[in-house]
């Protein structure tokens, strides 16, 4: 026996086997013609006020639960389930974000057969879940005006993933001293094609107009699911 | 610190290959690494240090080549490399630019020891090699 150095050619994309199982999770929501929200922001952005707004403003209009992404606590979820909405949690320990594998998982004792809208809020995090898809249809970046106007500048990657970015606690601009205009103009930079709403959850300007852009896109794929089925 | 799944992901791909290979052990990794995704190619080492320990990768040195973002219009059909900061609406006419690279996260190849049977003719018979040659 002799030692043959040798390369091997493997072009393989490092995500492949997220991307396989979020290919799973993806067919699996197809199915059923549900529309499932990848919900992201950095932590304190206002993810679970909004969700309990949106959940709020949609009640008994179509079915929806919620699965919650956290490191440690299911606080989230305890909120959510306090408004009368199913909720799961999946803790994730020390890791920075949820993957297709974790909510596959999380699939297996939720069921979904009997929902409309999902909406999956990732562990508050920037960076890092802007890697993982989990075989969403629609990515949702929330942004809080308290964080500056160069959010979307500082964390291109997840903003410009984003289908959809929403401008949270805009009733805090003036006493953060900052532009909605400029905001916006940075979120459109890094993600020309992004759908925008500006909004508080405080004060409910602007909520009607995702709620309802939110109702319509349900509306569109149980449609769309009925027409393939 | 979502390098230590991706380290992860990345041993595993280069392991399932060598194995396929039956290779000893790997000793270069090679990723091709874009500047527009999320990941620090010197987390990424610290993680991969960690994650190969106890794998075929134990010795292996994880070769990153940085990938930069282009883009590209295709209105203007200019194309460029963003320095500082990104925007993707085109400087010259404001229309929406395309990624054409830097999103890259992909192992090109893996070098392995391999064990391989000595080469056939060393294991012929003697006879052939002392046969008269006339």
């Amino acid at each position: 026996m002799e030692s043959v150095p040798e390369r091997i050619s493997v072009q393989t994309n490092v995500l492949n086997a997220n991307q396989q199982t979020a290919a799973a999770n993806r067919q699996l929501f197809s199915d059923r013609g549900l529309l499932v929200l990848n919900l992201m922001s950095a932590p304190g952005a206002g993810k679970t006020t909004l969700l309990e707004a949106t959940i709020d403003a949609l009640r008994g209009r179509f079915r929806l639960a919620v699965i919650e992404g956290d490191l440690q606590t299911d606080l989230d979820a305890q909120r959510i389930q306090a408004l009368g909405v199913r909720a799961h949690q999946i803790t994730t320990g020390t890791v920075c974000h949820l993957d297709a594998r974790m909510v596959a998982r999380a699939l297996d004792a939720f069921p979904i057969g009997d929902l409309d809208l999902l909406v999956i809020e990732n562990v508050g995090n920037l960076i890092c879940p802007a890697s993982f898809d989990l075989g969403e249809s629609l990515r949702v970046v929330v942004c809080s005006v308290a964080e500056g106007a160069e959010k979307p500048k500082k964390y291109p990657v997840m903003f410009n993933k984003a289908n959809v970015v929403l401008i949270n606690k805009i009733d805090l601009a003036a006493a953060s001293d900052v532009d909605l205009m400029e905001l916006e103009r940075n979120v459109r930079e890094v993600n020309p094609n992004a759908t925008i709403f500006c909004l508080s959850c405080k004060t409910g300007v602007g909520l009607a107009a995702w709620t309802d852009w939110l109702h319509s896109a349900v509306e569109l794929r149980s449609t769309a699911a009925m027409a393939s089925a | 610190m979502h390098e230590i799944s991706i380290a992860e992901s990345i041993v595993q791909i280069a392991e399932a290959k060598a194995r396929e290979q039956n290779a000893r052990s790997i000793q270069v990794i090679k990723l091709r690494l874009g500047t527009f995704t999320t990941i620090v190619p010197d987390a990424l080492q610290f993680a991969f240090e960690i994650c190969r320990e106890g794998t075929l990768s134990q010795e292996a040195r994880l070769d990153i080549e940085i990938v930069p973002m282009v883009v590209h219009c295709v209105v203007c059909e200019a194309s460029t490399q963003p320095e500082k900061g990104v925007c993707l609406i085109c400087a010259e006419c404001g229309f929406p630019l395309k990624i054409v690279s830097g999103e890259e996260l992909q192992i090109e190849y893996i070098e392995v020891d391999s064990e391989r049977e000595e080469q056939i003719w060393s294991q012929c018979p003697s006879e052939f090699q002392s046969r008269p040659m006339f």
